[in-house]
Formats: C-alpha cells, sequence, structure tokens
C-alpha cells in the first residue's frame, strides 16, 4: 500500500505503466519510450497497445536531447531546444475514471488512446460521449458510483476504425483427418479520451475521510 | 497455414530441428495452433483467478475477506468488473480503501475478523 503520502496519483508513469492504453505521441520528439507492459499480454479480452509514458521521462528526455544537439549547435541553442521538449509536454490532467463501452470495463485517462469494439454508425473523427461511467477519481477524491456516477461523461474522439491483429483458429482432430484453418481479425475502434465531466455534484469520499476512518 | 513459408515463419524459436526441416515443423506448428486455440479460452480464467489473488490481498490488507468484500459490492450495487478492481488496488490505494469502507458497511459479517497468529521464524532463536 502506497505511503500516505503519496496521492492518489502517485506517479502518472507508475499508473501508466500498467495502464493498458497508449499514451499520446509526442508531437516534436524522434524517440519514443515504450514499456513492456506485463499486464498487456494478460488483459483480456481488451486489446492492447503498449503503454508509454511522456510524461514520465521528462528528466530523462531533456538531458537526451540536449546531448545530441549541444555538440552540433552553439550553446544558446541548446537551452532553447531543452526548454521547447519541455514546453511540448502536455499537461494532463490528474484525473481517472472506470467506463464501461463494448461490455468491457476500461481505466481511462484524458489524452491517451484506447481499442475497444467496434462502435457501429460512427465514423472517424466524431465525437463520442460515454455515459457508463463506474467510477471517478482525482487526486484528491473518489466518486464511486452505484453503479453509475449520475451525469457523468467521458468525451472522446473517435480515431480510427481498424481490425485486430490476426488470430489462427486451427482445429484438428487427430486420426480422423480433420483439420479446419480460420483466420479471424476482430473489428476494433481506437478512441483518444479528450476529458471526463459531470461528476461534481455526486457524493464523493475524500481523502481526509478515508485517512481519519484507517 | 497452407504453405511451407508460412509454417516455417510460424516455427521461429521453436527447438532442434522443429524450426528448420518441413516435416517436423508441421506437426510441432499443429500442435502450438491447437494449444492456442485452447489456451485463448484459459487465458481468460487465469486472467480472473490472478485478478482475484490480487483484490484479495488488497483486501486482506484492509483485514477484510475477499468474499466478504464482493458480497459487499454486490450489496451496494457497484458494478465494477475484477480486473478494474485488482488495478484500483495497485495503483489507487485511497480509492480501493474507500471501496473497501463501502464494503465493510455493507457486510456486517466483516466486523469480526479473527486474525490467525503469525508463523514465528525459530531459526533465529536459541537451542
Amino acid at each position: 500500500m502506497a505511503s500516505t503520502s503519496s496521492t492518489l496519483f502517485s506517479l502518472c508513469s507508475s499508473f501508466s505503466a500498467h495502464c493498458k492504453i497508449s499514451p499520446t505521441p509526442s508531437l516534436s520528439k524522434p524517440l519514443s519510450f515504450t514499456k513492456p507492459n506485463f499486464a498487456s499480454s494478460f488483459k483480456l479480452p481488451q486489446k492492447l497497445a503498449f503503454s508509454s509514458s511522456p510524461s514520465l521521462p521528462q528528466s530523462a528526455t531533456v538531458p537526451k536531447v540536449s546531448e545530441i544537439d549541444a555538440p552540433a549547435v552553439a550553446e544558446p541553442a541548446a537551452t532553447q531546444i531543452v526548454e521547447v521538449a519541455k514546453e511540448d509536454e502536455p499537461k494532463r490532467e490528474e484525473i481517472f475514471a472506470v467506463v464501461m463501452v463494448g461490455g468491457r470495463q476500461y481505466i481511462v485517462i484524458p489524452g491517451r488512446f484506447l481499442y475497444v469494439q467496434r462502435l457501429k454508425g460512427t465514423n472517424v473523427n466524431d465525437k463520442i460521449a460515454l455515459n457508463k461511467v463506474l467510477l471517478v477519481g482525482t487526486k484528491t477524491t473518489t466518486y464511486i458510483g452505484k453503479p453509475v456516477v449520475t451525469n457523468a461523461v467521458v468525451h472522446a474522439v473517435v480515431e480510427e476504425q481498424g481490425l485486430n491483429k490476426k488470430v489462427i483458429v486451427f482445429k484438428y482432430k487427430k486420426k480422423k483427418n480433420y483439420r479446419r484453418n480460420i483466420g479471424h481479425r476482430q473489428p476494433n475502434t481506437r478512441v483518444r479520451i479528450t476529458g471526463i465531466t459531470g461528476f461534481e455534484n455526486y457524493p464523493a469520499v475524500t481523502l481526509d475521510s478515508i485517512a481519519k476512518s484507517s | 497455414m497452407m504453405n511451407k513459408k508460412e509454417i516455417l515463419k510460424l516455427a521461429k524459436g521453436f527447438r532442434g530441428r522443429a524450426k528448420n526441416c518441413i516435416r517436423i515443423a508441421r506437426e510441432r506448428v499443429e500442435k502450438a495452433l491447437q494449444y492456442s486455440y485452447r489456451d485463448r479460452r484459459t487465458k481468460k480464467r487465469d486472467m480472473r483467478s490472478l485478478w482475484i489473488q490480487r483484490v484479495s490481498a488488497g483486501t486482506r490488507q484492509h483485514n477484510v475477506h475477499y468474499g466478504h468484500f464482493m458480497h459487499g459490492l454486490k450489496k451496494e450495487n457497484i458494478q465494477l468488473n475484477r480486473k478494474v478492481l485488482s488495478e484500483i488496488s495497485m495503483h489507487e490505494p485511497f480509492s480501493f480503501k474507500a471501496l473497501v469502507d463501502i464494503s465493510r458497511e455493507a457486510f456486517p459479517g466483516n466486523r469480526h475478523i479473527y486474525h490467525r497468529p503469525r508463523k514465528v521464524d525459530m531459526s533465529s532463536m536459541d537451542a
């Protein structure tokens, strides 16, 4: 259990390391950070992308960028590049929600994308509102829905409608000359989460009340 | 899995001749595909079992048994599934404590917790 001094979002990075959804690809950085996600192979039937956190190696990227550019460029330019790299990091809202989509539940944070079951009738760049929000958590409070947090909405944008990786369904019966080889690609939709709203008026559990009860 | 090239591609990482020679590779690849068919179904079971173990470990830190915890949640009509509960128990300890408290109130059986006497390591004591 995390120490009492750590907040709900003890590390956006550690959360992202285990969260199965992918982050915003950073705009200007050529470097990509992927953390092998042990749970990604486990979580079924969710299709997962590698989780990488641009927010975590903020300290790590900055020296990398400066190392590459410093020998080639004069020093004032190097400092400029460092600053630009820092500013490019999008400020992420420290909030998460548990949302139910396509019969499955996902932990969702704004700015990340998510593969869900194919949403029929939507097109690319459609704005989507996900209504079944089961839990919302911020740094200081948690809103636990019974079963749903009323009026809470997770806003998302449909990015891409594609297919999952091919799965070979091979059926075989021994000594009976029975072999069937079928390939299967499940349709999915990639959806990017833009924001979580509407949960403020719900009875919440705050950090102080938990600390008191423990 | 029609021609030799595809089979040998699927046979990457196999042991010995099974990755190189088509006759042996074909058998091994067929077996591998059968296993994958079977294990796509067992994966779901294994994952659920893992999540339950994790949630159980999390609740026992708060002196609540897994069964009582889930009973309390169902009574309160909280429909979070085990996958999400296991993630919350790992990364959001305060939210998880809130859930445990809710469940504890909903299920009175939680109040009577008997702590088993912990085993003490005798090797450090003098003979």
